[in-house]
């Protein structure tokens, strides 16, 4: 096969090489695209890899529009538009695959270059990950060494020439890269961050049908990382908070509000928290998720601090922000986990939305509701001893805490109640909402994130979508809004002991777990913790990281005007220095010659004229003429500088020579 | 300075296409005053190079301006740079500048793979009139690394195929030769050559242009049917060499002419030239052969000189002495490879 290789010309090779790249470079959009754009990419490759192989012509004008005209055609249908980030991707790939086709001359390649680099960049769109990085890395240094060979026009040079001087380059361009991207100004999205820029991205969702968090528990993937300042509350206070769930109509939980800005931020309750004992601060770098909520572990009174986002009070101690969450954001928060919320308000106070239920669903669980009601002593008034005669009979009618409970009818919290019995947290959760408001107990479910892993390589708290969790609140009078979690009646574990249900295993995984059960949860470590680094430094670093670097710089109140001046400045200098340098080379002479030109010019200057052309052994004669034996020594090193670099035995180095000449006894000018 | 066996020959790029706004693409510029201007000022830029056979490239007069390609580049660079800004991709930001770096340092590898090589002419060998003048340059590279893609090129901007690319090993030297085509004889001063380099990434072009101080004599274009040579003059005296006196009977040979017996014909010489040959037995111990421009039989100078060199090609192919006289110059007769050459060069420099 390698022979084979070796044995093709070398516009074959170079081809080949090219298309190895294009492929490579290509690969992950694979997945993204639609079906018929990887056939047709793949397809296209291929053919352009034998006609190489071959020898043979390419196809001619007609047959490479015909699949452009097809390649739109398909864009088109399958995204209903030709714009758009996806719409976008699918062209580009398939673009950069016909291009191949045309691929004759340089100026040809040149074009399937750039549409190679923008292609790299566009795998940046569905992930920025490590791995994404290393191998769009391994992708540019395979279009520089293309790009370099394409320049080597003499003969068969190997790729590996080619290769090091890409790689040189790029070892050579880094240094430019790390000061561009530390110093170049972070700029907010031209026109607007396009809206489909996000999609895909998986997280809490805003509403929630008895189903979808099992879904997003099924998901290993990282929600949050949280690093603690100090003391880390016990695991099992670990509840952060996302969406509350209010509305309910028999089938969908919904929020109050889905979306904050400032103007409903003012007819939003004001927060009526208070908090006893030391809060807990700690930093948050949370996940792109395109949804608007900041997760902060209950309770938060004060707005999260984060850099470029404005965070406002979804008014049930969640927080928001503005503007969905299209990035890592990370941001600095304080909590107090002893805290009591609203516990002045009085229950008439309260929106009707706590308590409503949708009529003619769950009729069993309101009767259990108005069973329940008169078997408590002080009936349906005390309310605190109908949450624990429901959380007892949670906790002793047999119910199961499983990944999956089946499909659900349309009377979720009947079928929970009476039926099924088993349920994962939202279907636990959920029925017990609703069970609380058949006995007229103002109840609400929260949904976020609960307990979590500690990373102890670098220290951090990893929250992944299996942590996601959903609970329940209910309102007491003198109280206000206690958090109850049903879940952790019928499985205790799940809340105490971080006790999670875990998805089958691949059988990689798997096995590699039976070997050795520890390895794996320190190899998984050790990777997350490199990738938090990556996060944290790389994905991380936005426009107020730039002007932490420039206060520590030693600037007063850095804005981004100075990050522009230190960016010039740093220009100018390494202008300067490359001046110099190009001004040091110019002088840089043959050492040799030096040695000779300082000779030369001392005899001129002592009145021995000598032609600039003359060599050592004219100039010793020279010497001898005009001083005799006075000026023996100096001959006879003039003599040893020629051996040196003409004889073949010569055996005194240069900088010998050098030293000799400084002790030399000159012969008496006059 | 040890020379690795390896030294690379001239091997012109095949199939090479040529970029379009290269120096080369000519179209319409007699028309264009930019396009006068702009070679005003490379005639008087190039009028004031020194003249000298060898040329060390240094930052002085290397010089280096961004590619076609090059700008394609940068505009890429920028859709990369604003896609990054409104996607708000760090990554991408990453990606966009190093490709800056990159192209930074392709910029400066460019630059160096010109800077510090010497190039040599060797003295040219004199050539006829309308005929390809080589000129064989020795690239010698003094650094440790090699020097890839560089071009070599006579500074005439009508032809396209010009290119001689070379690659010069580490510490060692590559010969390339370049050929122009000069018109008229004399002795032409080399024109102007041109060095550039695109590696490694073609983003830029480097280039250097340099004036050799060698001269090409340029003989004159031997017509191209000429009449045959005139019969020989009658020896004066004692003017003619020993040799030929002593050389026996069939020394002296003319061209065939109509009518010359079958058994006058020297075949031997006939194999040898793909013309015939007559011995002239009556006019060898007689006559010896002079070329004369004076009577050479043609109009105008030039045309004469044709004729002239024509004839001494012929002579010399035919083995015979001959001598030539031109005003003001009298070269005896003679053969040979350097009496060939003394002819020619007489003619040229008539």
């Amino acid at each position: 096969m390698l022979n084979r290789l070796n044995a093709l010309p070398r516009e074959a090779r170079d081809t080949l090489f090219l298309l190895a790249v294009i492929a490579w470079v290509l690969m992950p959009q694979a997945a993204r695209v639609p079906w018929w754009c990887t056939a047709m990419t793949a397809g296209i490759l291929c053919w352009r890899g034998v006609l190489a192989v071959r020898g043979a012509p390419l196809p001619g004008t007609p047959w490479v529009l015909g699949l452009l005209v097809v390649a739109v055609a398909a864009t088109f249908s399958s995204h209903r538009t030709l714009l758009g980030r996806d719409a976008g991707v699918t062209l580009i790939v398939v673009l950069l695959a016909l291009k191949t086709l045309e691929l004759r001359a340089r100026r040809d390649a040149f074009v399937v270059f750039f549409l190679g680099f923008f292609t790299l960049l566009t795998n940046f769109f569905f992930s920025q990950s490590l791995l994404t990085a290393g191998a769009m890395l391994v992708g540019l240094l395979g279009l520089l060494t293309a790009l370099v060979n394409a320049h080597m026009p003499v003969g068969r040079p190997p790729l590996a020439h080619a290769a090091k001087t890409a790689a040189t380059m790029a070892l050579l361009g880094a240094p430019v890269m790390v000061l561009l991207f530390m110093l170049f100004p972070r700029l907010a999205p031209l026109w607007g961050l396009p809206s489909d820029g996000m999609t895909g991205r998986t997280g809490l969702s805003s509403t929630m049908q008895v189903g979808n968090v099992a879904q997003l528990a099924l998901e290993e993937g990282i929600a949050m990382r949280v690093k603690f300042e100090g003391q880390v509350p016990p695991s099992y206070e670990l509840y952060f908070r996302g969406p509350v769930l209010t509305q309910f109509d028999g089938r969908e939980w919904r929020p109050l509000i889905r979306r904050v800005n400032e103007s409903t931020a003012a007819w939003m309750p004001p927060l009526q928290v208070e908090g006893f004992g030391a809060p807990v601060r700690y930093t948050v770098t949370l996940e792109p998720s395109n949804r608007p909520w900041l997760l902060v572990l209950d309770a938060a009174i004060k707005a999260p601090d984060a850099p470029g986002v404005t965070a406002l009070s979804g008014g049930e101690l969640q927080w928001m922000s503005t503007r969905p969450t299209t990035d890592l954001v990370r941001y600095t928060a304080e909590s107090y986990i002893d805290y009591r919320a609203a516990g002045q308000a009085r229950l008439a106070a309260l929106p009707p939305q706590y308590r409503e239920l949708p009529a003619s669903y769950n009729p069993r669980t309101l009767q259990l509701a108005t069973q329940l009601m008169a078997s408590v002593p002080g009936g349906a008034a005390n309310k605190p001893a109908l949450v624990q005669a429901a959380l007892e009979r949670l906790r002793t009618g047999g119910y199961v805490y499983t990944l999956e409970p089946g499909l659900y009818g349309e009377h979720t919290a009947d079928e929970f109640w009476f039926d099924r019995k088993q349920g994962f947290c939202e279907h636990i959760a959920s029925a017990f909402v609703v069970l609380m408001r058949g006995m007229d107990i103002p109840a609400r479910i929260v949904t976020g994130y609960q307990g979590g892993e500690l990373n102890g390589v670098d220290g951090y708290w990893v929250l992944r979508h299996s942590d996601a969790h959903a609970w329940a609140e209910v309102w007491l009078a003198g109280r206000g809004w206690v958090r109850v979690d049903p879940t952790s009646m019928v499985a205790p574990g799940r809340i105490g002991s971080l006790q999670r249900l875990r998805p089958p295993q691949s059988a990689f995984a798997s096995a590699l777990g039976s070997v050795s059960p520890g390895m794996l949860v320190n190899l998984r470590q050790a990777w997350e913790a490199v990738n938090n680094g990556w996060n944290q430094w790389v994905l991380n670093y936005t426009q107020s990281k730039q002007l932490d670097l420039l206060r520590q710089l030693g600037f007063r109140s850095p804005d981004w005007e100075d990050l522009f001046y230190m960016l010039v400045g740093v220009v100018v200098a390494v202008s300067l220095a490359g001046a110099a340098w190009a001004r040091w080379e110019r002088r840089r002479q043959d050492p040799w010659l030096r040695l000779l030109a300082r000779v030369r010019q001392r005899l001129s200057a002592a009145g021995v004229p000598l032609a600039p052309a003359c060599g050592p052994r004219q100039m010793a004669d020279a010497v001898t003429k005009r001083f005799g034996n006075e000026g023996r020594p100096l001959a006879d090193w003039l003599l040893r500088l020629e051996a040196q670099r003409y004889s073949r035995s010569a055996n005194a180095p240069l900088p010998t020579l050098q030293r000799e000449l400084n002790r030399l006894p000159w012969p008496a000018f006059r | 300075m040890a020379h690795p066996p390896s030294a690379v020959g001239a091997s012109p790029l095949a199939g090479r296409q040529p970029w379009p706004g290269e120096a080369g693409s000519t179209v319409g510029r007699a028309w264009n005053p930019v396009a006068v201007v702009r070679r005003q000022f490379r005639a008087w830029l190039q009028a004031r190079l020194p003249l000298s056979d060898t040329l060390l490239l240094t930052q002085r007069n290397v010089y280096i301006l961004p590619t076609r390609p090059g700008l394609m580049l940068a505009a890429t660079l920028l859709v990369l740079l604003i896609a990054s800004i409104n996607y708000q991709l760090n990554l991408g930001y990453l990606l966009t500048f190093l490709l800056a770096g990159s192209a930074v340092a392709g910029m400066h590898v460019c630059h160096a793979t010109l800077r510090g090589l010497r190039l040599t002419l060797t003295p040219p060998e004199p050539v006829f009139a309308g005929s390809n003048a080589p000129l064989r340059i020795v690239l010698t590279n003094e650094r440790k690394s090699p020097r890839y893609g560089i071009g070599l090129a006579v500074l005439d901007e009508s032809r396209e195929d010009r290119w001689a690319w070379s690659d010069v090993p580490a510490l060692g030297s590559a010969s390339v030769s370049v050929a122009f085509q000069p018109q008229r004889r004399g002795l032409h001063p080399v024109p102007p050559l041109t060095a550039e380099t695109r590696f490694p990434l073609g983003t830029f072009r480097v280039w250097s242009v340099w004036r050799p101080a060698a001269q090409v004599l340029v003989y004159p274009a031997p017509e191209a049917l000429p009449p045959p040579l005139p019969e020989g003059e009658p020896r004066a005296g004692t003017a003619g060499p020993a040799r030929v006196q002593s050389s026996g009977e069939f020394d002296g040979v003319r061209a065939y002419r109509r009518g010359d017996p079958m058994k006058l014909v020297v075949w031997k010489k006939a194999a040898k030239a793909d013309e015939l040959v007559s011995r002239d037995t009556q006019q060898a111990q007689r006559r010896e052969l002079w070329l004369d421009f004076a009577q050479s039989g043609a109009a105008d100078t030039e045309t004469r000189l044709a004729r002239l060199a024509a004839w001494v090609l012929q002579a010399d192919k035919l083995g015979v002495d001959y001598g030539l006289r031109l005003p003001g110059l009298e070269i005896a007769a003679d053969a040979g490879e350097a009496h060939r050459r003394r002819c020619l060069e007489a003619l040229a420099l008539c």
